[in-house]
């Protein structure tokens, strides 16, 4: 039924969805790189959440800080370790590496915790809700809703009014250029990563804020969302990344309500075919950028 | 100011450059000319640190910086202009030449540098919040040497400036060039137009497959070279 | 002709079956059912990495779709290998139309990878006019989405439960047959006109264009065959194990086998068979620990993820250190060839992946 908490459901999730896919472009953007590892950036700001959220008395606030800081510096680690020494070399190195840094932290998680689910203490907001309009709607979408907002507009503002933000659009249109004229290229790749991680940990929050529960492996299903947002997107800009985000949450959502009962476990099958319509008519996106993916065929 | 000795590069598995040496001192105007795949891009490409030789050493006011990152050796105050301006089209003229002058710390710096680049060229003024990917041709070669200058470099270097542009263009840019070559600005030149390279420059090197071919002034090179021939490819009798 | 210069140009994909030969040999000898076990399985891999170097070492994309199309296979082919007795009691929800179908191993193996070929055909040709990046982001999601329909489709198979009751038809030597023909196959591939067409078409989108391949033809026809062998191959390996659930085709194992090729070297087909022999024989070490380490009982919530964490730090490593792997981009042959100029070796190591 479409009413008005579905919708308010909907823009929630698209919220989410344009902040995850929009921590994937950005590197994506500037290195080429699909970074694989990033579903594990959430696992990581979930496990933060989980050990600090449950063995200390630290207030959430804190807590949800430190899991979007873990995250962060995890994602620079990764880049600091695994990707710089591969970037010289070629794209399919870099993105076999990052498939191999997710499989790493994975079962790194598996190893040192457990194969087992582990709950995560939330907080009570993200258990209440509130009467808008008639409606029940949980402070959960809100705050979700909230969170995007403001991180898109300190991106924006990032991006527009700071040198590094400058430099950042750059170097996604010309890296070489953009070390010629003495922009480190390694203070360049590392705001990314830290970009990237940072909107990890927030979505983490949120993700995570659904469940209750953090594995080893939750970080694929987020990937795949941002994947295909992406893809949907158009991949070079950054608008398209959140346009990307947007029109999954409407298209899943939208199956979710009208998909009859016994084929609704199947909903991410049918988006996926959805996308591949999409991607028959338009294979560079929805939005272009100024300089689109190349077509190939 | 900057001394190439016996540079030797290569793409892959083809060698582009066979033994390259040349000069540039403070102040002067200096050309490389020759035809395509010469390899007057790759000893530019070799200088700003972008393609690393694999033998031969550079030598920038007595400092080697064979070896030196991109973003290094721009730091030393070596400004490349490349081929095809490279102006970045989603920034605005603003953010270009913000971006230029990127190895310049000084606030105030930065806003007499910007008069003075207004001064140089008006139009970049006109257009100063538009995006770069919507100027004319000309008004991006404009702005990409205009970005270069913006972190007041030793040595700037350009790649074929002219390279696509309308014939009253192409006088603007040749123009500019002097003047700047009058303002002292030491200046490394990579052309095609002979004829109007020969016009403003202190010193010429001839580039053919690789190598250098000839040396010398403007006039000497008139006289004794055989540029028709490298360019044509064919050989005028009894010359070097 | 006589014989010999004939089997020249085939002296790679015959170097590579003897040795083959030579691992099953010293298998069968050995006797240890352990040792039969390990390395028929090894044979099935070698099958499925063999189809993921058909389609990644010519047209230069990662194919992550490739071990959902091994499920496919594999649970396509006990669909018809099953009795329809045996397909009942392991799945009583089975839609009554698939239950009386009945046919011998062999052409159950081909129609499970006619299956995935076809599946292949359609899913994958628009996404073959995709940008690099987005082709290999988008096979991911075919993973994801074969891995959640066959999760989901109970009645076909069983769902998240496992489907037991498979008769165990692969052994030692069906899987060498199988793994030579496919080393054969792949080669030829290789040195083929499509092969040759989609390296052009890899090394340089527009000349080749312009000399009027089509790319996305090549692409998709090299990822039908791709898929076919993976279809097969998850036939062999389903007739292996007798019993298997959806997780068994899904990221882990499309690490290992990615793992396989990459250290092994994706560029050549020798770089398959070197890649699966070694992490084969890594994996048996390394789970042989990790299986040490749980009797020990030294961590109570139990050591796993160890074999994986080791594979995936030595491919990090091999990443950066030897990306093309192994091989390189040399095949391997029972004679070496006489090194050329210094050139071809100039171009071999220019460090392109």
């Amino acid at each position: 039924m479409i009413n008005l908490e579905f919708i308010i459901n909907m823009i929630s999730l698209g919220s989410l969805y344009a902040m995850l896919a929009l921590g994937l472009v950005i590197i994506y953007g500037i290195l080429r790189l699909v970074n694989f590892a990033y579903g594990e950036l959430i696992m990581i700001g979930g496990y933060t959440m989980f050990l600090l959220a449950g063995f200390t008395p630290l207030p959430w606030l804190v807590v949800a800080v430190l899991a979007v800081l873990a995250a962060m510096f995890t994602s620079l680690f990764t880049e600091l370790v695994a990707f710089r020494p591969v970037r010289e070399k070629s794209l399919t190195a870099m993105l076999i590496t990052s498939f191999a840094v997710s499989t790493l932290l994975q079962n790194a998680a598996l190893l040192i915790i457990s194969p087992r689910a582990r709950a995560v203490t939330l907080p009570q907001i993200f258990q209440t809700s509130v009467m808008i309009a008639g409606t029940s709607v949980p402070w959960r979408n809100i705050l979700t809703i909230f969170t995007s907002l403001v991180m898109l507009a300190l991106l924006t503002l990032l991006l527009r009014r700071t040198v590094l933000g400058i430099a950042l659009r750059a170097a996604a249109d010309n890296f070489t250029m953009t070390r010629m004229l003495g922009v480190p290229a390694n203070t360049v790749i590392s705001a990314a990563f830290a970009i990237s991680g940072i909107m990890a940990g927030i979505v983490s929050i949120f993700w995570i804020g659904r469940s209750a529960t953090v594995t080893p492996t939750i970080g694929a299903p987020p990937l795949l969302v941002a994947f295909v947002a992406t893809v949907i997107g158009g991949m070079r800009s950054l608008t398209g990344a959140v346009v990307g985000g947007f029109v999954y949450a409407t298209i899943i959502s939208l199956l979710g309500v009208l998909l009859p009962p016994d084929l609704l476990e199947f909903r991410e099958a049918f988006m996926f075919a959805f996308v591949i319509i999409i991607l028959l008519f338009r294979p560079q996106g929805l939005i272009s950028g100024k300089t689109s993916e190349e077509r190939v065929g | 100011m900057l001394e190439l000795n016996d540079i030797h590069a290569r793409y892959g598995a083809i060698t582009a450059l066979r033994g390259v040496s040349i000069t540039v001192s403070q102040g002067e105007l200096v050309a490389l000319l020759g035809v395509n795949g010469a390899g007057k891009s790759t000893t530019l490409a070799c200088i700003a640190g972008v393609l690393p030789p694999w033998q031969g050493s550079i030598l920038f006011e007595s400092g080697s910086i064979v070896g030196k990152s991109p973003e290094q050796i721009a730091r030393l105050g070596i400004s490349l202009v490349p081929e095809g301006r490279d102006i970045f089209p989603s920034l605005t003229v603003e953010e270009n030449l913000r971006l230029g002058a990127y190895t310049r710390s000084e606030k105030t710096e930065y806003q007499r540098n910007l008069d003075e680049i207004f001064d140089l060229f008006p139009v970049l003024k006109e257009r100063l919040q538009q995006s770069g990917g919507t100027l004319s041709g000309g008004e991006q070669q404009q702005l990409a040497i205009a970005r270069a200058l913006m972190s007041r470099p030793r040595l700037l270097m350009l790649d074929e400036p002219s390279l696509g542009l309308a014939p009253a263009l192409v006088d603007q840019i040749f123009e500019l060039i002097a003047r700047l070559h009058q303002r002292g600005v030491t200046i490394l030149l990579v052309e095609q137009n002979v004829h109007r390279t020969l016009e403003i420059v202190d010193r010429v090197y001839l580039m053919n497959t690789g190598l250098i071919e000839s040396q010398g002034t403007p006039q000497q090179l008139r006289t004794y070279a055989d540029i028709e021939g490298i360019y044509m490819g064919v050989r005028r009798q009894g010359n070097t | 002709m006589n014989l010999i210069a004939r089997l020249k140009p085939l002296n790679t994909p015959l170097t590579l079956v003897a040795g083959v030969l030579v691992v099953a040999l010293l298998a069968q000898l050995a006797g240890i059912s352990l040792i039969t076990r390990i390395i028929t399985v090894m044979f099935v891999s070698l099958m499925l990495v063999l189809g993921l170097q058909l389609y990644m070492g010519n047209s230069g994309i990662l194919n992550f779709a490739h071990i959902g199309f091994m499920g496919i296979g594999a649970y396509t082919s006990v669909l018809f290998s099953m009795t329809p007795e045996a397909k009942v009691l392991t799945n009583s929800d089975l839609y009554p139309f698939l239950v009386p179908l009945h046919l011998p191993f062999l052409p159950s193996l081909l129609i499970g990878g006619l299956v995935a070929a076809v599946l292949a055909a359609v899913i994958s040709y628009p996404l073959m006019r995709l940008s690099d990046a987005a082709a290999v982001i988008t096979t991911f999601a075919v993973l994801v989405m074969i891995h959640v329909v066959l999760l989901h489709w109970d009645r076909v198979t069983n769902g998240p439960r496992t489907l037991f009751g498979v008769d165990n038809y692969t052994t030692l030597w069906t899987s060498v047959v199988f793994a030579v023909i496919t080393t054969f196959a792949v080669y030829l591939f290789k040195e083929s006109r499509i092969g040759l067409r989609l390296r052009a078409s890899r090394d340089d989108r527009y000349a080749a264009a312009s000399i009027g391949i089509n790319m996305v033809m090549m692409r998709w026809l090299a990822f039908m065959a791709s898929a076919f062998i993976a279809g097969v191959g998850g036939g062999l390996w389903a007739h292996f194990i007798t019993s298997f659930t959806p997780y068994s085709f899904y990221l882990t194992e499309t690490f290992v086998i990615l793992v396989m090729l990459v250290i092994g070297g994706p560029y050549s087909v020798s770089g398959a068979v070197v890649g699966t022999l070694i992490v084969t024989a890594a994996r048996e070490v390394l789970r042989a620990i990790e299986n040490y380490v749980n009797i020990l009982q030294v961590f109570p919530e139990g050591f796993f993820g160890f074999t994986e964490v080791v594979l995936a730090i030595v491919l990090i490593l091999i990443l950066v250190y030897r990306p093309t792997g192994i091989m390189g981009s040399h095949e391997l042959r029972w004679i070496q060839k006489q090194p050329k100029v210094k050139e071809n070796e100039a171009l071999k190591n220019s460090g392109k992946v």
